[in-house]
């Protein structure tokens, strides 16, 4: 019951970090993120993007972040790029380590590169 | 022994010597023909050189980092951040790529990190060819394979290649210059979908780089609020395509947010000839140029951008507007 909680209070406060603005418009400027992807749903596609956002963010301190670093990470993504991530985070690939490659695959390869050169 | 048994022994080794070679011929014949569709774009490759690249390039001085466990993502992105001059070692970006629960690094965090330290990260286009021709350019390029049997996911930078011996160089997790075939690598290559991205620093535009697609780039990297390398990366991206009228707003804006006022009013001046009825052109001019006290000149541009949004639903209405109160406001007060 309690776990429960603090994992309630948690989430909202992640969802609060996320929903401080990342990038502070130049009063009266419009951005160029704006210029470049111009949609007639300007404000729905912000929302979403937002959502998006402290979803991924949340899943990011799922796996082993803190707050502050998550909220850091999903700064620098961009809208597409958090909505490519927002709930797939466990299947896409993660690089990580050398495992060896299939020798037979190598020799192979290499015969048939020189084959007839 | 007697000379029977030995002709019987010869003729039995003979035959069995012409049963061998004819597995082998028919498994190699199996195995160059099938074998090409395993690596499509390297059988593309086989038949000539790309036009305008060199045989072989190697790019000695990247530098290289040895991965600890599990740590490739770090350790090869800090091999192209340094080489383009950011220094930077892997544990610092530990933080910023590396997901312990996944124990690995995501593709978006690898191109969004590097943004981090004020370079600009692309994407290349799923192709052999890109990855050579980056690499004749002078641009290491990280690449995602797969070497395990479901689940072996890795990041390496290739750093150059030997077209006459089918052979690539890449800094590999411990290796420091490992060669591996073209074929074997477009097999590991091709399961991350031939997934493969370059870090340049702002003043550079990747060799193989499309219009938009390194547009979208330079602004992924304004993003992270970095304007200094903005503006730079807005201005080489104009060099190189001059007509492009949100680039021109990019530069502009990082212009206005360094608070060169009167940079950022030459770059829309010169946009406005381009474009004298794009709506943001007309409104972030107007701003500029009312920020500056020309509140008479700005006006009957912030009109001409009500106008424009007047006819249709325009998503920018709402700032034009403002602007435009802003600006009469100004005028009032004076």
């Amino acid at each position: 019951m309690k776990s429960a909680w603090v994992r309630t209070v948690c989430r909202l406060l992640v969802v609060l970090m996320v929903w401080t603005p990342y990038q502070v418009a130049q009063a009266g400027m419009i951005g160029t993120d704006q210029a470049a992807a111009p949609s007639s749903q300007a404000d729905r596609a912000a929302v979403l993007s937002f959502v998006s956002r402290a979803d991924v963010a949340g899943q990011l301190q799922s796996m082993g972040l803190d707050a502050a670093t998550a909220k850091d990470r999903v700064a620098a993504m961009t809208d597409a790029e958090v909505a490519y991530l927002a709930g797939r985070i466990e299947q896409v690939p993660a690089g990580a380590d050398t495992a060896g490659v299939i020798l037979l695959i190598l020799i192979i390869a290499a015969i048939w590169w020189v084959w007839k050169r | 022994m007697g000379l029977e048994t030995l002709t019987h022994l010869g003729r039995k080794t003979a035959r069995n010597a012409r049963l061998i070679a004819g597995v082998l011929v028919c498994v190699y014949t199996v195995a160059l023909s099938g074998c090409a569709s395993l690596w499509p774009q390297t059988a593309e490759l086989r038949r000539a050189l790309p036009q305008g690249i060199p045989e072989k390039t190697e790019l000695r001085e990247v530098p290289f980092f040895p991965q600890e466990e599990y740590q490739c993502g770090p350790a090869a992105l800090a091999t192209v951040l340094s080489a383009s001059g950011s220094r930077v070692a892997p544990e610092d970006l530990v933080a910023q790529v590396y997901l312990p629960e996944r124990k690995g690094s995501l593709q978006v965090e690898m191109l969004a990190a590097a943004r981090r330290h004020g370079r600009v990260s692309y994407q290349l286009a799923p192709r052999l060819e890109d990855l050579l021709r980056e690499l004749a350019a002078g641009n290491p390029v990280v690449v995602l394979q797969n070497l395990g049997v479901s689940d072996g996911w890795h990041y390496a930078v290739a750093v150059g290649y030997d077209y006459d011996s089918g052979m690539l160089v890449l800094r590999s997790g411990t290796t420091e210059r490992d060669l591996l075939p073209f074929t074997a690598h477009e097999v590991v290559w091709k399961r991350s979908g031939y997934w493969a991205m370059v870090v340049l620093p702002p003043d550079r535009i990747a060799a193989t780089a499309d219009e938009s697609r390194w547009l979208s780039a330079v602004a992924a990297m304004e993003r992270t609020g970095d304007e200094a390398n903005a503006r730079l990366a807005y201005g080489t991206f104009l060099k190189r395509w001059p007509d492009n009228v949100t680039a021109a707003i990019g530069l502009a804006n990082a212009h206005y947010a360094l608070g060169a006022l009167p940079d950022a009013e030459r770059v829309l001046r010169d946009a406005i000839k381009r474009a004298p009825d794009s709506v943001i052109v007309l409104n972030n001019l107007a701003q500029t140029l009312s920020d500056q006290g020309k509140n008479e000149e700005a006006l009957p541009l912030i009109e001409r951008a009500v106008e424009r949004t007047g006819t249709t639903s325009s998503p920018y209405s709402k700032a034009v507007l403002e602007t435009r109160d802003t600006i009469r406001r100004r005028l009032a007060g004076k």
